[in-house]
C-alpha cells in the first residue's frame, strides 16, 4: 500500500517537492527525461530503502517512475510514496529484461523518442554507488537512438547538499540509536567482559541493541560495523571486523553504523583496553583534542581545504603531526549518499571531495578524523554525524567524547 | 471427434467468449479487472493478429480477434504465431515462453505477476478449443 505523505510528521520529506525541483533543473537544461540510476537518487525520490538494481524515470512533469528487480518491487512499492502504477519491475521475460522495460517505457508509456536524456555516471570510491555501467550504458543508447546522453547526476546531488528539517530530525535520530549501539558495547567489555571477544562479536552485540532501537541496517559498505583491536586500529580509514580476540593493553576502535528512516547514523568511538601506557595515553589524548578542535571550528563559511590545514596545524604543534591522516570529513545524506563533499566535480581530481567547497547552513557531514601509528601498533578514528550551523556545527551523537582506559 | 475451429476466426472468438464466461466465474478469476492483448507476428499469410480479452470485476467480458492494431489493453504480449500456437497446443508453456524471451511482455511486470495464475487459467480454457492453426 502505498505510504501517505503527513507534513505534520516530525520526519517528513516534501518528496513531490523534491521531483518538482529536479523537473525545474531538468527544464532549465533542456532535460527531456532523466534515468537515475544511483542509490542516493532511489533514496532521495522515493524515500524508500532500494538495495536492488534500481532505474528511476523521471519526465519533464508528473511523478517518477520507478524500476527494480522483480523480487522486491511490492515491497518498495509498500513503502514508498509513489503510488503503485509508478513502481514497476523489471525480471527475465521477455520485454521485461531492464533495457527493454525501461526504454519501452520511455518510449511507449512517456511518449519520448527523441530529445536529451540527463543519465548519471562517475567514479566512486565504493562499489554500490550505481552509476550506469560500459553495459548499460551502450544498449540503452542502442535501444533508444534518438537521444542525446547527458551526465546529469550533478543535478540530485546539488539538491541534496543541504538537509531539509525532516531529514536532519532522522538523522538525530539514527544517530541517537549509535548510541545504543555504543552503550551496549561499553557493557559488554567493562570489568574483564572483553575478555574472549572477538571483534566480530562486539560488532554484533551493538548491531542487535541498534536494532532494537530502531535500526533497520548497519548500511555500511565497508563490513556493516566498522571494528579494530590491537595493530589493526593502525592500519588505516576502513576495518571490517575479524575474529581477533580483543587483549588487554590494546587500543579499541569501535565505529557503528545505524540507518533510521535511510538516514545514516555513523559514530566512531574509541578505547583503551587497561593497563594502557603512557604512551598510549599521549596518543589517545593527542586525539581528543584534535577532534574537539576541529569539532569547534566547524561552521557556515568554512571549506573543507581550510578544516585539514587547521587540523594538520594543531597536530604538528603537539607533536603528533605524523600520526594524522589529513583529511577530517566525508560526505553523508540518505542511504547511497555517502563520501564526496560538494556537489561540483573539481575537473582536476574528479570525484572527490571539493576541498574549495564552503559549507553552508544545514549542510551534513560525517566530521572523520584518523590517527594511525602503525609501528607503534596504535590508531583511533572518530566520525560523527554533524549539521553545519551558522556559528558552528551540532554535534549529532552525544555519546561522550573520549578514550577511557576499559579493565 | 469436435469439429476443428480455426483458430483466432471470428468463430473461435465466440468460442473462446462463451467457454471463458461458462468456466471462468469471477471467483477463480480473482475478480480482477485488467485486459490483455496477444500481438501475433508471422502469421500464415503475413498479416499480423491480434487476441484481446477483458475482465471487469473478475467477468469476461470481451474477446476481440483480427488483423491490425489491437484495443488498448494493460497488457501487450508479442511473440511468433507459432509460439502462441505451441502454448494452445500445450506443447510449450507460457511461462517458459515469456522466460526464454520467445514472448515479450508490455506492462507492468509487477502487476502482472499478482495475475499469473489468472492468465494460466485463462489459456488453459482457450487450449482446449478445437482448433485447426
Amino acid at each position: 500500500m502505498t505510504r501517505i505523505l503527513d507534513p505534520k510528521d516530525k520526519y517528513y520529506i516534501d518528496n513531490p517537492g523534491r521531483v518538482r525541483d529536479i523537473q525545474k533543473e531538468m527544464h532549465k537544461r533542456g532535460i527531456d527525461v532523466y534515468l537515475g540510476s544511483r542509490i542516493r537518487t532511489m533514496s532521495f525520490v522515493l524515500d524508500a530503502f532500494c538495495p536492488w538494481r534500481s532505474y528511476l524515470i523521471i519526465p519533464p512533469e508528473g511523478q517518477p517512475t520507478y524500476f527494480t528487480f522483480v523480487v522486491d518491487a511490492l515491497r518498495v512499492g509498500d513503502e514508498t510514496w509513489l503510488d503503485s502504477d509508478h513502481v514497476r519491475a523489471y525480471g527475465p521475460m521477455g520485454g521485461m529484461d531492464q533495457i527493454s522495460a525501461i526504454t519501452d517505457f520511455i518510449k511507449d508509456e512517456l511518449g519520448i523518442t527523441k530529445g536529451r536524456l540527463g543519465f548519471e555516471d562517475g567514479i566512486s570510491t565504493y562499489t554500490a554507488e550505481g552509476n550506469l555501467t560500459h553495459w548499460e550504458y551502450t544498449h540503452f543508447k542502442d535501444a533508444l537512438p534518438g537521444f542525446e546522453w547527458i551526465n546529469s547526476h550533478d543535478i540530485i546531488d546539488a539538491l541534496s547538499l543541504i538537509k531539509d528539517k525532516g531529514t536532519i530530525e532522522r538523522f538525530r535520530t539514527a544517530s541517537l540509536i549509535v548510541d545504543e549501539g555504543h552503550k551496549a558495547a561499553r557493557a559488554a567489555l567493562e570489568n574483564g567482559g572483553y575478555k574472549g571477544i572477538t571483534e566480530t562479536v562486539i560488532a554484533g552485540i551493538a548491531a542487535l541493541a541498534m536494532r532494537k532501537a530502531g535500526s533497520v541496517s548497519e548500511w555500511n559498505f565497508a563490513g556493516l560495523n566498522e571494528i579494530s583491536s590491537g595493530y589493526r586500529t593502525g592500519l588505516g580509514a576502513c576495518t571490517p571486523p575479524t575474529t581477533k580476540e580483543i587483549k588487554a593493553g590494546e587500543p579499541l576502535m569501535l565505529d557503528y553504523h545505524a540507518m533510521f528512516k535511510l538516514a545514516l547514523g555513523d559514530h566512531s568511538h574509541n578505547y583503551l583496553i587497561g593497563p594502557a601506557t603512557k604512551r598510549q595515553r599521549w596518543h589517545a589524548d593527542n586525539f581528543v583534542a584534535i577532534i574537539q578542535k576541529v569539532i569547534d571550528n566547524y561552521k557556515a563559511g568554512t571549506t573543507p581545504g581550510t578544516l585539514a590545514a587547521m587540523m594538520m596545524d594543531f597536530a604538528e604543534s603537539r607533536g603528533c603531526g605524523d600520526f594524522i591522516q589529513p583529511a577530517c570529513e566525508h560526505g553523508i545524506g540518505l542511504f547511497g549518499d555517502e563520501w564526496r563533499i560538494g556537489s561540483v566535480v573539481n575537473p582536476d581530481l574528479p570525484y572527490w571531495t571539493d576541498q574549495d567547497h564552503v559549507y553552508q547552513e544545514n549542510e551534513m557531514v560525517v566530521c572523520a578524523m584518523q590517527y594511525a601509528a602503525p609501528e607503534e601498533g596504535i590508531g583511533f578514528r572518530y566520525e560523527n554525524d554533524i549539521v553545519i550551523t551558522k556559528d558552528g556545527c551540532e554535534v549529532l551523537s552525544k555519546y561522550p567524547l573520549g578514550i577511557e582506559e576499559i579493565v | 471427434m469436435s469439429e476443428l475451429i480455426e483458430y483466432l476466426s471470428p468463430s473461435w472468438r465466440d468460442e473462446a467468449l462463451k467457454r471463458l464466461q461458462a468456466e471462468l466465474p469471477p471467483d477463480k478469476m480473482n475478480n480482477v479487472t485488467t485486459s490483455m492483448s496477444n500481438i501475433y507476428k508471422n502469421c500464415p499469410g503475413g498479416a499480423e493478429k491480434f487476441l484481446f480479452v477483458e475482465c471487469k470485476d473478475g467477468k469476461v467480458t470481451r474477446v476481440e480477434t483480427g488483423t491490425g492494431e489491437p484495443p488498448q489493453a494493460e497488457f501487450r504480449i508479442i511473440g511468433d504465431y507459432e509460439t502462441f500456437a505451441r502454448i494452445s497446443r500445450a506443447e510449450l508453456g507460457a511461462q517458459k515462453a515469456l522466460m526464454t524471451g520467445k514472448l515479450k511482455l508490455k506492462g507492468n511486470l509487477a502487476r502482472a505477476l499478482k495475475l499469473a495464475s489468472v492468465s494460466d487459467r485463462l489459456n488453459k480454457v482457450l487450449a482446449k478449443i478445437p482448433a485447426q492453426y
